[in-house]
């Protein structure tokens, strides 16, 4: 029983970084706009957020400086693919190339060095006290909470119960009808992708002020490309977004309990396991239900610049 | 009074469009510049010297020679692909996975050199063949987006050499780290230590520019992936043409690898590939996905890695140079677009 009260915990950890890009990649992916540079961000993130840890000692500040980072680039991203309507691709990519070449380069200083301040877990009287449930559910620090539960509901309220739910998902699918409806298009995806942008950058500092107290170069390790995986695998909904996270949270978690126990498999093929994984859930689902495919369909009009004159 | 607006073409003229290209890559080189200046280094020194330790001796040259045959084949991997409207972010994969298999063959079987290295260079491409297969069957019968499956199987391939080396083809004399033993046979040297990598390397790209110029093949891959739709309406076997076109992009990456483990390092070593898959998409962009392009943009891309080597003695990482890389594919991308637009000088008496 303790180990599997490890593993949710575990899960719960290292989950949360994919859980949180994932949210972001669901926003900007629903008003019509492929992030492909969530990898990068997170880098991004991660490193100003241990940068500004070690200067200030203050874990708050450090999560809003990522945010505000991945706020500034998104801003950059969506003026590129949204506002010039560059290709959103190519974008992407370039983004991702940018974002871990300049962490790991401004990130050299402090690069392998633990991080001093981290966000502490929580003590909730009573909760964390029971046995089993304690320690897997409610023994973590808060962004845990804020990324598994207050962010999802929030999100999924927003976008399927209320008027600019709908206007906002009518941006991602026909993006001329809601032009026509009197929804600014452009103005509704470059504030999305940016907002996207920053939670993105967000997860990257719950990667090092959280999971794994300190930063290095390879410490993403292609978290990004999984989390926008997920996004596809969830059908672009937020609460299948976090609930896929942590299902790779669980296999992540799983891996390490193997390296920890001294399973007879080597730790680099444990470590195959969540990219092994998330291909599977991106061809198994489709190729077994032929109704996921509609269910689960992408926005109508991603990847696709709107023309207001070539409609 | 004339009026001045901006008209969007559906395609750019390519003049236009290479302008843009050209002036994308000057803005990427003098931002790197600025924000070199602005953390306390000279961008002229550094530049002055990127110049001269490569282009000032016969080693620069021929660690130029070295750097231009990865990117090369990986470039040319990603441009194949991209002819038919497929994305191939894995060709760093499907380059370990090709050393990988290239490595077994020098390591296990027994020959004379001349049966075991193009043994290597088949295993190399088969090998790359295989790391495309899942991605290429999924995206042609499940139609799943190849970007990120292709690019998840990266970071097995990766994680798969990397224990090998670090494992079961450790070498077993000790005396190397995480490498296996050196490789028994070797791609025979042309110039210095420059082997016969990049001059394969080139005439492949000749020889598939030839392809796709001249042949029905090419042709029918072009039209497939400019319109699916009207190349299946003309009877071309779009899939097919799909999956062939995406194991054939697998397998030059794979003989890259071959080449650079079997010319270059010598032994199988993790970290062998050195981001050269994800310079190659950005090689393969720049040249349009030409072939011949690639030739060029291959170069470039080979000066600035090589600046990169310099740049790491000035307390900057290898990594600066992907940061460049990516500015210049930001820059490229919004040029694209731009390309589009047209001045238009109206006279106000036609509205």
């Amino acid at each position: 029983m303790d180990i599997i009260a490890g593993l949710i915990q575990t899960a719960f950890l290292a989950g949360g970084v994919l859980a949180l890009a994932a949210l972001g990649e669901v926003l900007a992916e629903r008003v019509g706009v492929v992030n492909l540079g969530v990898e990068g961000l997170i880098a991004l993130g991660a490193m100003s957020a241990v940068a500004t840890v070690v200067s200030t000692g203050s874990a708050w500040l450090g999560l809003l400086v990522a945010l505000f980072v991945g706020f500034c680039s998104g801003m950059i991203f969506a003026t590129a693919t949204v506002i010039i309507r560059a290709n959103q691709i190519l974008c992407g990519l370039a983004l991702t190339y940018i974002g871990t070449g300049m962490a790991a380069t401004i990130g050299k200083p402090f690069s392998g060095s633990p991080v001093p301040v981290t966000f502490e877990d929580l003590h909730i009287p009573f909760l964390s006290d029971l046995p089993f449930f304690g320690r897997a559910f409610f023994s973590h620090n808060i962004l845990v909470y804020v990324i598994f539960l207050a962010l999802p509901l929030a999100l999924h309220y927003m976008m399927f119960y209320t008027r600019h739910g709908l206007n906002m998902r009518a941006v991602g699918e026909n993006p001329a009808a809601a032009d026509a409806a009197g929804i600014s298009v452009i103005k509704m995806r470059f504030w999305y992708t940016s907002l996207g942008s920053a939670l993105a950058a967000g997860a990257g500092a719950y990667l090092t002020l959280s999971f794994v107290p300190s930063w290095s170069e390879g410490v993403v390790a292609g978290r990004g490309w999984i989390a926008v995986a997920l996004v596809i695998f969830a059908g672009f909904r937020p609460i299948n977004a976090v609930l896929a996270g942590l299902l790779f949270g669980f296999v992540t978690a799983l891996g390490f309990t193997g390296q920890a126990r001294n399973w007879p498999i080597a730790s680099s093929i444990l470590s195959m396991l969540p990219y092994l994984g998330t291909m599977a859930l991106m061809i198994l689902p489709v190729m077994t239900w032929q109704r996921m495919r509609r269910l689960m369909a992408a926005p109508e009009g991603i990847t696709a610049p709107y023309y207001r004159d070539q409609r | 009074m004339n009026l001045i607006r901006l008209q969007r073409m559906p395609i750019a003229t390519p003049r236009v469009a290479f302008a843009f290209r050209v002036a994308s890559v000057l803005l990427a080189l003098f931002t790197t510049a600025i924000a070199l200046s602005i953390s306390g280094r000279s961008p002229v020194a550094l530049g002055a010297k990127v110049i001269s330790s490569t282009f000032g001796s016969s080693f620069g040259l021929e660690d130029l020679a070295l750097l231009f045959s990865p990117l090369v084949y990986c470039g040319l991997s990603v441009a194949v692909a991209l002819r038919i409207g497929a994305w191939n972010i894995g060709a760093e994969g499907q380059f370990n996975f090709g050393a990988f298999c290239a490595t077994g063959v020098a390591l296990f079987v027994q020959g004379p050199t001349w049966v075991i290295l193009p043994l290597m260079a088949l295993a190399g491409m088969i090998g790359g063949a295989l790391w495309i297969l899942i991605p290429t069957l999924a995206r042609a019968y499940a139609d799943v987006s190849e970007l990120i499956t292709t690019l998840l199987m990266n970071f097995v391939a990766i994680l798969l050499v990397y224990w090998v080396a670090t494992g079961p083809w450790l070498d077993p004399s000790g005396m190397a780290l995480a490498t296996t033993s050196r490789l028994p046979v070797s791609v025979p040297t042309l110039w210095g230590i420059v082997h016969w990598g990049p001059l394969v390397a080139i005439f492949l790209a000749i020889a598939l520019a030839l392809f796709v110029t001249y042949t029905r093949w090419g042709y029918e891959v072009r039209i497939a992936g400019a319109n699916p739709g009207a190349a299946r309406y003309a009877g071309m076997p779009v899939k097919t043409q799909l999956i062939g076109i995406m194991l054939l992009s697998g397998a030059i990456a794979g003989l890259g690898g071959m080449m650079e483990v079997a010319g270059t390092v010598g032994r199988l070593q993790g970290g062998i590939s050195n981001n050269y898959g994800y310079i190659g998409i950005m090689v393969a962009v720049l040249a349009r996905a030409a072939p011949i392009g690639v030739l060029a943009t291959a170069f470039f891309m080979a000066v600035l890695l090589n600046g990169g080597i310099v740049l790491q003695s000035q307390g900057l990482t290898t990594h600066t140079v992907l940061a460049v890389t990516g500015l210049i594919l930001l820059y490229a991308a919004i040029g694209d677009e731009m390309a589009h637009y047209k001045i238009l000088h109206t006279k106000a008496k036609d509205i």
